[in-house]
Parts: structure tokens; C-alpha cells; sequence
């Protein structure tokens, strides 16, 4: 990529412009995400013929984007890795594990919203191509090589982000959780901006690679800077604590199924802009970096966990413990190691699916009572065997109980760390673990102890159970989805860990971090 | 040193100055539509800067964009909301502006620490002046397609979720059931709103 760079400008300097058009831009690697700018604007389009119309077809045309976008990704995976765009960006098995994650979340977090988006009164046609939009780019975050490129799909997801939260205008929590958003999020842009050009000031190239490459042959105090800066925008973007204020209100004001999202496909995104940054970027700066990554796990971790004990929304509560849940991500991105790089891709397909299909179920639950209230859940297993059930599921996934699909990311995670003598990191994360099953398990409890006397109003009248409504089939779909993957993805595991380990495997820049960090302990 | 140079260097601390003071008066003066003329100020004298370091496009552009745009639509703003209104005194002000003013205090000397402390490779690259415009659109059309197209999603979902926002004629039924719908979360509110978040 360096030399495709070097040369470019040389060739710059003295070419003709006609010599210019000759360049290869390898474009098709971004077709997965033209397909879903194709969706996008297929829905918006749709949209035109009004609201009957858009709510009978934008639904099959956003499956259909993002299915066919899936499909040419799994095609990308055997393909020879050229970067395309002269650099910009670079479809390695990172990239393509990372976006099919973020494809995938949005594919279910549409499966779950049309009936929320229908009963609260909302265009469904904008508030798809919104997300069809912020999709996009976080699918292009995942695989961009050039700090420009970072940026602008990094603003497109924020952007789109903001206006999804702000969805519900008729409600105050909604506006006050976008305006709050709005406003975090610039300033971290900001911030960003401001590292990425004294990086740029630096090397004087954009290309992470040639930034890399720049910062290894003079690590200078400004650098260090930089680095300081970049990552804030990073733990910003994944939740990190100190950096996580915004999380609670955010995902409290936001409509549940824009919450999904921003659980998972924008922290799976800014995961991804995680490791191509620090891992590719700021090598020279190793060790300081995996410090300043240590401490945000270890907050992160305790302090999501502890504060999600006291929380009487379900909602928040599940904004915390995604906090937690990034915390328990980070160990696999400090390790450095083979291991635990697959580890945290796992333990991302694996978060997924439970922490998607929790959203599902309690979607449903404010679908049929308007509620999201913990204590409004007592009793549910007499009414709603679905919802229990696959809320159980879920949350113990989430609280890493065997032989859950989360039991084998986290035991995974915490083996890479051991192995890597994290030892600090990783007992942080088994006594934080155990917190979070206890605020887990109250949850479950709430559900299925309590004596049908004993159940909550909400629950004593709660509606006849039907699926006919149009919006309903397709949650009952993706919840049934997740729950079962969930359920069954620990026992068949294996094909996962493989899938896991040649995505590390099949990324050169991981490579040759993990044969630096071997030569260091090495020599 | 000929003429040029001390020219050069006059002009730099007139625009410096300008720049500092009026940004200063932005942040520290009480009446609102003095921080956004000086605002516009600022974004001039840092245009001046930028022909300074011999970048006429860049100073184009900053001039279109934040003085004309920009400064523009935060005065329409002003004006628009010219509702006199006041507001509850914060507890503890005090401490707070001593509290932030020092942070950023802390982060000035830190980066003029780092500006001291690094080696700079001086002279750096020679300014290509009337060719950057050329340059640019070289740019844009290489390397930095992929940024160059998606700017354009950008644009266009932003436009989409501006009129989402501030269009009036929404529609207040559920179309699958008929029944009202009140534009809201569906999870009913348990705590007043905005007011008082403790937990």
C-alpha cells in the first residue's frame, strides 16, 4: 500500500492528468456497501408514493440490500487483498468479519423496529435510509486505511447516529438525547480532527500505513499527543469509561431499536477503527497505548457493571452493561496476541446475537405493554413464555454462563489474557463478570419466581398474545434468530473459533504486529 | 531581514492578534450577538492567515464557508430566538469557570510544551501556491475518491434527516391499526423529564 502510495505521488508530480485516469481503483471491493447505497436510495424513492406504500415495500428492499451485501462479502473472503481506491481503503479478513457484523445488525435491528417505528407514528422510509446510511458508514470505517477516509465515514455514522436518536421529536427524552449526542459527539470529532492533523503534520501523508511507518522512525513528544487525541475519539465511539457519559441518557432517550444499533453495529465500527489505528498506526507507541487501553478496561468494566446494579430501567440498564461489555472487548485488543485478537472478533459475533436478542425481547415487551420499567417484569413466564425465555437466554449469554454462545467468547477472551500475563485485566474481568450475573440473574428472577399474585400490574393485564400485525412476523423472526444462536452457537462453536482465527490469520497488518510484539519478547 | 519578510511577519502578529483576542471575546462576552460578529472575525483573520502561508484556495474556502455560512446561519439562529428569558444561577459557577479555566490552561501549556520540545523539520515543504486549487481536485478524483463520494451520502442523509425533523405534517396514527399515536418512545416515561436524572 506504501509503495502504491509513494509511487502515486511521484507519478503525480510529473504525469499528464491523462496518465492519472490509468490507475487501478480495484473499486469492486466496496460493493457490498453500493449495494446498500442502492437500498438506500431504492427506499428512499419508495418512500415517495407514500406511507401505505413505503410500509408494504421498504422492508423487502432493505432485506434485500443488506442480504445480497452479506452474500458478496462472504464472497470477498477467499479474493486476493489489493487495497483499492489507490489506498483509501483496504478489504482484508478484518474488515470483511468486522462489516458482516455491522451488515448483520442492522439487517436485525430493521427486523425488530418496523412495529416499534409503526405504533409510535413514524415515516418508516427516512428512518431506513437513515440507518441505511449509518450503516454505510460504518461499514467503510471498518476498512479504511487513509485518515480522510476514517473521517468522513466516521461523520456519517455520527451523523446519522444523532438524527436516529433524535427520532421520536415529540418526545423530550428523545430530543434531549439527541442534542446531548449532537454535542459530545462533535466535540470527539473535533478532537480527532485535531490529532489527525498534527499526525498528518508529522508524516505528512494520511495513509495510516505511511503514518505508521513515520511514527516508528521518530516517536516525538507530538506523536504522543496524537495519540492521546485519536484515542479519545476511539473510547468515545466504543463507551469507554471516562469517555461514556453520553451512553446512558443516549440510550435511555433513543428509540429502542436505534439503541440496538448503537450497541452494536457502532461500537463493532469503532472496535474495528480501534485496532487499524492503534494497532496499524501507532506501533511505535505500543506499550503506552496498551497502558491507556488497560486503565479504560479496567473502568470500564467495573464501573459499568457496579452502576448497572442500581438501575430500575431496562434500558439503562443494558447502556451499562454494554459499558461493561466493551470493557471485557479491550482485553482481547490489549493482549496483542494471535489469540487475542480472534478473541475479540468471537466475543463481537458473539455480542451480537444475545445482546441483540435481548433488545428484541424487551422491544417486544414495550410493544405489548409500554413499559421498560425492571419491576414491570414480574410474573412475565405466566403470560409471555416467549419473552422469558428468550430474555433468560440472552442475559445469561450476556453474563457469560455456560454453555451459552458469551461463555465462550469471554472464556476465550480471558485465556488470551492470561496467556499474555494480563493478569490485572483479567481478574478485573472474572470478579466483574460475577457482578454483572447477579444483576443478570434479578432480571431472571423478577421473570419467573414470582407467584402469579405476586405479578405486576403491567403483567395482571397483559394483552392477548398475536403476531398478526404486520411488523410483528419479523421480530418474532430475528428474536427467534438470536435466542437460537445464543443458545446454540457455545455447543457448535468451533466453526466460529476457525472463522475467528483465520480472520486474524488472513490480516497482514495484524501480522506483523503480532511478529513485532514475538521479536520484542523475543530479543 | 528585507522588507518583505518584515512585512510578512507584521501582518502575522496583526492577524495573530486579531485571532486571539477576538476568539477571547467570544467565549467571555455576555451579549450573545457580539460573540457571533467577532465569530466572524476570528474566521477572517485566520482567511488572512492561510494567504499568509501562501494557500489562496484554503483562504477561499474559509471565507465562503465559515464567514458566509456558517456565521451567517448562527446570527439567523439568534435572531430567529430572540426570546429574553432568564435563566436559573447555576450553583457553584464560580468554582466551575475556575475548574475549566484551569483544564484549559493545563492543555495550552501542554502543547506548547510539545511545540517546544519537538524537532521540527524546518524549512518545511515549499507551498505550491496557484497550483493547489489543480492540485486539490488531482485529489479529489485519486485517492481521495472514496471520501469524495461518501461526502455526498453524507450530505444527502443529512438533508433527509434535517427535513425529518423539522417537517410539521406528520402523520399521528399507527397506518397498520389506525389507532392514535403520540410521536413518542413508546416506553412511557417513569421520572420527570430532563429535570432531575439522579439515578
Amino acid at each position: 500500500m506504501l509503495e502504491i502510495g509513494a509511487s502515486f505521488i511521484t507519478a503525480q508530480a510529473s504525469a499528464a492528468p491523462g496518465e492519472l485516469l490509468n490507475l487501478a481503483l480495484n473499486a469492486g471491493t466496496v460493493a457490498p456497501e453500493g449495494v446498500v447505497l442502492v437500498a438506500m436510495i431504492a427506499t428512499l424513492l419508495v418512500d415517495l408514493a407514500g406511507e401505505k406504500v413505503a410500509a408494504r415495500w421498504v422492508p423487502p428492499i432493505c432485506y434485500l440490500g443488506l442480504g445480497t451485501s452479506l452474500i458478496l462479502l462472504a464472497f470477498q473472503w477467499n479474493a486476493p487483498l489489493e487495497p483499492s481506491f489507490l489506498g483509501a481503503f483496504l478489504s482484508d479478513k478484518l474488515a470483511i468479519a468486522f462489516r458482516a457484523v455491522v451488515a448483520l445488525s442492522t439487517l436485525l435491528s430493521l427486523l425488530i423496529s418496523w412495529r416499534y417505528a409503526e405504533q409510535g407514528g413514524h415515516p418508516v422510509g427516512e428512518y431506513a435510509a437513515i440507518l441505511l446510511a449509518a450503516t454505510l458508514g460504518a461499514m467503510l470505517l471498518c476498512g479504511a486505511t487513509d485518515l480522510v477516509s476514517v473521517f468522513v465515514s466516521l461523520e456519517t455514522l455520527s451523523v446519522a447516529s444523532y438524527l436516529l436518536s433524535g427520532y421520536m421529536k415529540r418526545d423530550a427524552r428523545s430530543s434531549e438525547a439527541a442534542l446531548k449526542y449532537l454535542l459530545v459527539g462533535s466535540a470527539a470529532a473535533a478532537v480527532f480532527l485535531y490529532g489527525a492533523s498534527l499526525l498528518y503534520g508529522i508524516s505528512g501523508t494520511t495513509s495510516l500505513q505511511g503514518i505508521g511507518d513515520a511514527l516508528l522512525n521518530s516517536p516525538t513528544p507530538l506523536a504522543a499527543l496524537s495519540l492521546v487525541f485519536v484515542l479519545a475519539t476511539v473510547a468515545f465511539k466504543i463507551a469507554a469509561v471516562p469517555f461514556h457519559q453520553w451512553t446512558p441518557d443516549v440510550y435511555e432517550g433513543s428509540p429502542t431499536p436505534v439503541v440496538a444499533f448503537l450497541s452494536v453495529g457502532s461500537k463493532a465500527a469503532g472496535f474495528a477503527l480501534a485496532v487499524r489505528i492503534l494497532v496499524g498506526c501507532f506501533g511505535a507507541f505500543d506499550s503506552q497505548w496498551k497502558l491507556l487501553f488497560t486503565v479504560l478496561a479496567v473502568l470500564s468494566m467495573t464501573l459499568g457493571n457496579v452502576v448497572a446494579l442500581a438501575q430500575t430501567s431496562m434500558k439503562r440498564m443494558l447502556a451499562y452493561s454494554s459499558i461493561g461489555q466493551a470493557g471485557f472487548v479491550m482485553i482481547g485488543l490489549v493482549c496483542g496476541t494471535e489469540d487475542g485478537f480472534a478473541a475479540m472478533v468471537l466475543y463481537m459475533a458473539a455480542y451480537l446475537f444475545m445482546n441483540l436478542g435481548a433488545f428484541a425481547c424487551i422491544i417486544l415487551f414495550s410493544i405489548r405493554t409500554g413499559s421498560d420499567r425492571i419491576s414491570d417484569y414480574a410474573g412475565l413466564y405466566q403470560k409471555d413464555p416467549l419473552i422469558t425465555l428468550g430474555l433468560s437466554l440472552c442475559l445469561l449469554s450476556l453474563g457469560g454462563i455456560p454453555p451459552m454462545f458469551g461463555f465462550f467468547g469471554k472464556i476465550y477472551l480471558f485465556f488470551a489474557g492470561w496467556a499474555d500475563k494480563q493478569y490485572l485485566l483479567v481478574i478485573v474481568g472474572l470478579v466483574t463478570s460475577v457482578i454483572s450475573i447477579y444483576y443478570y440473574i434479578s432480571v431472571i428472577k423478577m421473570m419467573v419466581v414470582k407467584e402469579p399474585y405476586e405479578a405486576s400490574e403491567v403483567v395482571k393485564s397483559y394483552p392477548l398474545i398475536q403476531w398478526k400485525t404486520i411488523g410483528l412476523p419479523p421480530l418474532r423472526i430475528a428474536l427467534m434468530t438470536c435466542v437460537f444462536v445464543t443458545a446454540v452457537g457455545g455447543i457448535l462453536s468451533n466453526p466460529i473459533f476457525q472463522w475467528a482465527n483465520n480472520t486474524v490469520l488472513g490480516t497482514p497488518f495484524l501480522q506483523e504486529a503480532i511478529a513485532l510484539s514475538g521479536d520484542k519478547l523475543l530479543g | 531581514m528585507n522588507i518583505a519578510a518584515s512585512t510578512e511577519i507584521i501582518c502575522f502578529l496583526i492577524l495573530g492578534s486579531i485571532v486571539i483576542l477576538g476568539s477571547l471575546g467570544v467565549v467571555l462576552l455576555k451579549n450573545i450577538v457580539y460573540s457571533a460578529f467577532l465569530l466572524g472575525g476570528v474566521f477572517m483573520a485566520v482567511a488572512g492567515l492561510y494567504l499568509l502561508l501562501n494557500a489562496s484556495f484554503v483562504a477561499a474556502a474559509q471565507v465562503l464557508v465559515y464567514v458566509g455560512a456558517v456565521n451567517v446561519l448562527i446570527l439567523f439562529a439568534i435572531m430567529l430566538v430572540n426570546k429574553k428569558e432568564t435563566l436559573k444561577p447555576i450553583k457553584g459557577l464560580q468554582i466551575r469557570k475556575i475548574l475549566s479555566g484551569s483544564i484549559c490552561l493545563g492543555l495550552l501549556i501542554l502543547l506548547i510544551r510539545v511545540d517546544i520540545t519537538t524537532p521540527w523539520p524546518l524549512p518545511g515543504p515549499v507551498s505550491i501556491g496557484e497550483q493547489a486549487t489543480e492540485r486539490i481536485g488531482e485529489h479529489l478524483f485519486t485517492d481521495y475518491l472514496l471520501p469524495f463520494e461518501l461526502a455526498s451520502v453524507l450530505l444527502l442523509m443529512a438533508m433527509i434527516g434535517a427535513i425529518v425533523l423539522a417537517r410539521r405534517d406528520v402523520f399521528s396514527t399507527d397506518i397498520e391499526t389506525g389507532n392514535n399515536a403520540g410521536q413518542e418512545l413508546i416506553e412511557k416515561s417513569n421520572a420527570p423529564l430532563i429535570i432531575d436524572k439522579t439515578s
